[in-house]
């Protein structure tokens, strides 16, 4: 809201630059800035042009001579409207204009220029100007503009925060400036008059309209206001209308309580009913609508029909005109949430709704009233007809019992009564009495964001200033379990980044076409989204994590290594998991690389050994996946076991849903949520390490490529498990060439033999070799490779 | 003898000066072999009395002893000289060597800073948590002592589910209402999470970012330690004393509310494009929990107090990195993550 800084020297007596008053209300909770108007110059004087002179190099400049009383200077200047004789603010090298615009010497078409004439526009006196300002001609020449200037007014933006609706005028502005300065605000007096008893208003929806004042005034001319309202209405950005519509904004912009005015001749019945609108009902109001209502909206109508929609909009037909003599005055206070859902359905969002919306007052609806009633008389001529005052019984003041040592319990230092009394005080909250260090506030209605004792303390604290609270620290430890450590997921990230990967983070929505590229559903649409990217939640990473892969092959980088750790939203509710995707190139070429000169790229193997080295354990293993997700290549994927349970799986995503890439694309989603709920941080126990040598040998073996591979290593572990002599193993080529024979396959093993007490020989070896080969075939018919 | 045992010594010395690798096992065999100089004499010693053959034997074993260590030294020395050579020769050319890059892998930003502050505020004292985004309107909303048709609701659009009375949550504050459900007093816990809001994406507005939201209740819980507590928190994620001031503001769920401001880090307060001159920036919002919240989770208002915050994080690591655009945060452009 606009707020008139001369407006709030007019209500309390405060000797504060406008930029010293914006931080002291800023401080206060309400945050204000200068946004027009005042001495936004230094530097500029008053000057006469003493002569002017046709530009030789342009068509509309001209050199003019100005003299500000002892000297001479030549300014070129644009303005057509620059002529001899004029006084005019004259901006000398080194002044500063608004937008911290400053003046220098310059050459302008190849005449040099001593400063600038200067229009209103260029002082910010003004939105736009035709030409230089043009002062008085009795004005003293070489003094400061801003001194022979009337006084400008200062132009103060203040925005609220949702429970200060009473800061939304002049009077609660003037209020908190008091209530810092220990001053009193000094209303204009108001006079009520005499009127004549009769039945006006009808309220018949209690529960949302708790006050209403209807005067019936006669005798009314309408007519332009007077200028000091017009200045003040448009330095507040209200648009002048007539004297009574105007007298209804500048009460409201004085007091802060909507006021509206009807044609009271176009009042059929005689009398206003407050009433909820009737499913159906139309209103044309007006901005020009016709909205159709319904029984949530509350409306003021006559004895037939809808004239406003309450505390909202006025209604076209009862409307104030030019010929309008009578006038049906309302001071009314609405229920903020019923005026809240109005306005957003009919989607209008008026002065008026605004502040009731935040709640208004049954106090001030009086006082706005005879404030408005007095200036209709002054200034158009009304007289107080008749007069009705529906006042709910339940609008009392809220009485406070503040107990003075709780101020100390929940701010952490002490306030002594004394300033607590001065400072409620001064903010218009009366102590009533005092019964041992308790303080009984009674509070104004206006501020209804005072409910309870903490916010009387909130009152304190911040008149007090937050910056008199001290600093302290408390020693607490939480008695909450650590839920959810990310240690685990930690721990496997930290191998990620160590293996040269990086962490994207995406938003949690979808696109549904993404998602049917993958094969994947929805679980979870957002009603309202704004736009198709968040048209449901992700029930995966990996439409996400495809996205970015697409996005970095367009910026032309081949080698992706992406994770990320988010929610993902499915059929089993929201759960963080760990998504990896891999791409391209190992690593960049290498010249040293020795056993081949290509460079590898991710396939599913070399994934493979990615996540089992970031896997926290051994207990983690690789089987066949039952279940796998629909976007992988249903030959090359995987699950992960962890104590026979599937916690994630793997693999080459189908060639159709990587387009971009002729490489493979692998991708990994981990449920490490499960996995930390099942995760035993298992101590492995010391284990020897044998001193004697260990004998390694390498076998190559045939077999039928029907023949899973997990038989085979399956006895391998069992031989292994005897307690034998055989340690360790591991595979190091897979081959497969017409020369094994149709439908075999080669395995390469290295077997690591030792004997815990002794140096093995190559009798002992072979003879557990022969052991291993001999079960091998007869099981698997497995055959060592010539 | 003696002169013919030092003499023998010299020579055989005098030869090890001038050998090669290959000489040294010549000498040996030509002195200290079974038919080698110095042996000779020992085998001569027979005729003699054992007075001199101890004698003579001493000083026999004592040239011995000098040449096998001189020709160690020498076997030495030609080694030494050789490897050094052989080292030289080897020398590569390093200049190339940073041209290959080994993959170096990055955390995100966010979740760095998330890292950051979540351990500062650990090293106070709190634990950490995580929360649900997918909430009801009574966690997001009511509990937290914002009713339907309030206006607070009118800065915070929600996305809501369809086919449903879900939202995602606006605000981590969520976390708490669940947190005080879940456990009793004292709590002092940080929620880190992501937190979504139904406007559009530009350069300073995202439909998603993170906050951290602190929530400490107690029995003696204070403003004074609200303000103390930040104020380091401040101080040791920028490592440096950098003042905070609190200005009154207001939200549903604290009371009394305060905004956070820092003095900017960038200009140390003068004013800067970053602080827009004003030589402070905006960071939190906090303030003590609201006796209504503690009705909504039945806690006795009366007994306990608490106190509550919430930073954005994107914010944070915005400033710290100098990113002008949070839209750059979520495209994952590896040529950015690389970065930091």
């Amino acid at each position: 809201m606009k707020i008139s800084y001369n407006w709030l020297k007019e209500l309390v007596d405060f000797d504060m630059e406008p930029q010293d008053l914006c931080k002291m209300l800023t401080f206060l909770g309400v945050e204000t800035t200068v946004v027009g108007g005042g001495t936004n110059w230094s530097g500029v004087i008053t000057a006469k042009v003493l002569d002017r002179q046709k530009h030789p190099n342009s068509d509309h400049l001209s050199i003019c001579k100005v003299n500000d009383g002892t000297k001479d200077y030549q300014i070129v200047c644009g303005a057509p409207n620059v002529a001899a004789g004029q006084t005019v603010p004259l901006a000398l090298i080194g002044a500063v204009l608004p937008g911290n615009f400053t003046i220098k010497a310059s050459k302008i078409r190849g005449v040099s220029s001593e400063g600038m004439i200067c229009s209103k526009e260029e002082l910010g006196l003004e939105e736009s100007s035709d030409g230089i300002m043009v002062l008085d001609e009795k004005t003293p020449l070489g003094k400061k503009l801003e001194d022979v200037l009337e006084k400008q007014d200062t132009i103060l933006e203040i925005e609220i925060t949702t429970n200060r609706g009473d800061c939304l005028s002049h009077w609660g502005v003037a209020r908190e400036i008091a209530a810092k300065l220990q001053k009193i605000v000094t209303l204009p007096p108001l006079k009520t008059a005499k009127y004549a008893e009769k039945n006006l208003v009808e309220v018949k929806d209690k529960d949302l309209c708790t006050r209403y004042i209807g005067c019936h005034i006669t005798g009314v001319k309408i007519a332009p206001s007077p200028k000091w309202m017009k200045d003040k209405l448009e330095s507040c950005g209200v648009k002048s209308i007539n004297n009574v519509v105007d007298i209804t904004n500048y009460v409201m912009l004085e007091l802060g309580q909507p006021l509206h005015a009807f044609d009271a001749t176009t009042l059929s019945g005689g009398k206003v009913v407050v009433r909820r609108a009737n499913d159906g009902e139309k209103l044309a109001t007006l901005d020009g609508k016709t909205h159709e209502l319904d029984k949530n909206n509350l409306v003021i109508a006559d004895g037939s029909k809808a004239l406003a929609i309450a505390g909202v909009i006025g209604g076209q037909s009862s409307s104030i005109t030019d010929a309008t003599t009578e006038v049906f005055l309302e001071a009314a206070v609405f229920n903020p949430g019923s005026v809240r859902k109005t306005a957003r359905k009919l989607n209008i969002s008026t002065d008026a709704s605004y502040r009731y919306e935040r709640g208004t007052s049954w106090e001030v609806a009086e006082m706005a009233s005879w404030r408005a009633l007095n200036l209709i008389t002054e200034l158009a001529g009304g007289r107080l007809e008749t007069r009705e005052d529906y006042n709910s019984p339940d609008n009392e003041k809220v009485v406070i019992n503040l107990r003075v040592e709780r101020v100390e319990k929940l701010l952490g230092y002490a306030v002594d009564e004394k300033t607590i009394a001065n400072i409620l005080r001064f903010l218009g909250i009366e102590i009533s009495s005092k019964v041992q260090n308790v303080l009984i506030a009674e509070v104004p209605s206006y501020r209804n964001d005072i409910k309870e004792e903490v916010d009387l303390i909130e009152e304190i604290a911040r008149v007090n200033g937050y910056e008199n609270i001290p600093m302290d620290i408390d020693s607490g430890i939480s008695s909450t379990e650590q839920k959810g450590s990310n240690k685990l997921i930690k721990q496997i990230t930290n191998s990620l980044v160590g293996l040269g990967f990086c962490e994207a983070m995406n938003y949690s929505f979808a696109e549904i076409k993404d998602l049917d590229k993958l094969y994947l559903k929805y679980t979870y649409k957002i009603a309202n989204p704004i736009s198709k990217e968040n048209e449901v939640l992700r029930p995966s990473l990996l439409p996400s994590l495809m996205k970015n892969f697409d996005f970095n092959i367009g910026q032309a980088t081949t080698d992706i290594k992406l994770f990320e750790v988010g929610k993902i939203f499915d059929d089993k509710g929201e759960r963080r998991v760990l998504g990896i995707l891999m791409s391209g190139p190992v690593w960049q070429p290498w010249w040293n690389w020795e056993s081949s000169k290509q460079n590898p790229v991710f396939d599913f193997y070399f994934a493979s050994g990615i996540i089992s080295n970031i896997l926290p354990s051994k207990e983690f293993t690789i089987a066949e996946n039952r279940t796998p997700a629909k976007y992988y290549h249903p030959g090359k994927t995987a699950a992960i076991v962890y104590h026979g349970k599937v916690v994630g799986q793997f693999g080459v995503l189908r060639p159709d849903v990587a387009e971009n890439t002729n490489d493979e694309v692998i991708y990994a989603e981990i449920e490490t949520e499960n996995i930390e709920k099942n995760y035993k941080n298992k101590i492995n126990a010391y284990e020897h390490v044998a001193k004697f040598p260990a004998v390694k040998r390498d076998i190559s073996v045939v077999a039928d490529k029907t023949i899973k591979f997990e038989k085979i290593e399956k006895i391998i572990k069992h031989v292994m498990k005897d307690g034998g002599i055989l340690k360790d193993w591991s595979l190091f080529s897979v081959y497969e060439s017409e020369k094994l024979g149709a439908g075999k396959i080669s395995y390469s093993f290295r077997l690591t033999y030792r004997h815990n007490d002794k140096t093995l020989n190559d009798t002992e070896v072979n003879k557990d070799i022969a052991i291993l080969l001999e079960k091998w075939n007869k099981d698997l018919g497995i055959s060592l490779r010539n | 003898m003696n002169n013919n045992i030092n003499g023998i010594l010299n020579e055989a010395l005098n030869k090890l000066q001038a050998a090669q690798l290959a000489d040294i096992e010549n000498i040996k065999v030509e002195y200290l072999g079974k038919k080698g100089k110095i042996t000779e004499i020992l085998k001569s010693l027979s005729s003699l009395s054992i007075e001199e053959k101890k004698e003579i034997g001493s000083q026999v074993n004592l040239a011995k002893t000098q040449l096998t260590e001189a020709m160690e030294a020498k076997k030495k020395e030609i080694t030494n000289k050789l490897l050094e050579e052989k080292m030289k020769n080897e020398k590569i050319d390093i200049s190339t060597a940073f041209s290959f890059n080994f993959p170096k892998g990055h955390y995100h930003i966010i979740s760095k800073a998330i890292e950051e502050m979540s351990d500062i505020f650990i090293s106070l004292g709190f634990n950490v948590t995580g929360g649900r985004e997918i909430e009801t309107d009574w966690y997001n909303f009511e509990a937290l002592n914002i009713p339907k048709d309030h206006p607070a609701r009118d800065t915070q659009d929600t996305f809501y589910l369809e086919n449903s009375e879900n939202l995602l949550r606006t605000q981590t504050s969520a976390a708490q209402i669940h947190i005080m459900e879940e456990s009793k007093p004292p709590i002092k816990v940080i929620v880190p999470g992501r937190v979504y809001r139904n406007e559009a994406t530009d350069a300073s507005h995202s439909a998603i970012f993170h906050q951290i939201e602190g929530l400490v209740v107690g029995e003696d819980i204070t403003f004074a330690q609200l303000k103390g507590t930040l104020q380091l928190f401040i101080n040791r994620l920028f490592n440096q004393e950098l003042p905070i001031r609190f200005r009154p503001s207001h939200f549903q769920f604290t009371e009394p509310s305060a905004e956070v401001d820092m003095k900017c880090v960038f200009c140390g307060g003068k004013g800067c494009r970053v602080c827009k001159g004003s030589g402070w920036i905006e960071v939190l919002g906090c303030g003590m929990v609201h006796p209504n919240v503690f009705r909504a989770v039945k806690y006795d208002p009366e007994k306990y107090t608490g106190y509550a915050f919430g930073l954005g994080v994107e914010r944070f690591a915005m400033l710290k990195y100098g990113i002008d655009d949070m839209r750059v945060l979520y495209e994952n452009d590896l040529r950015v993550l690389r970065q930091f």
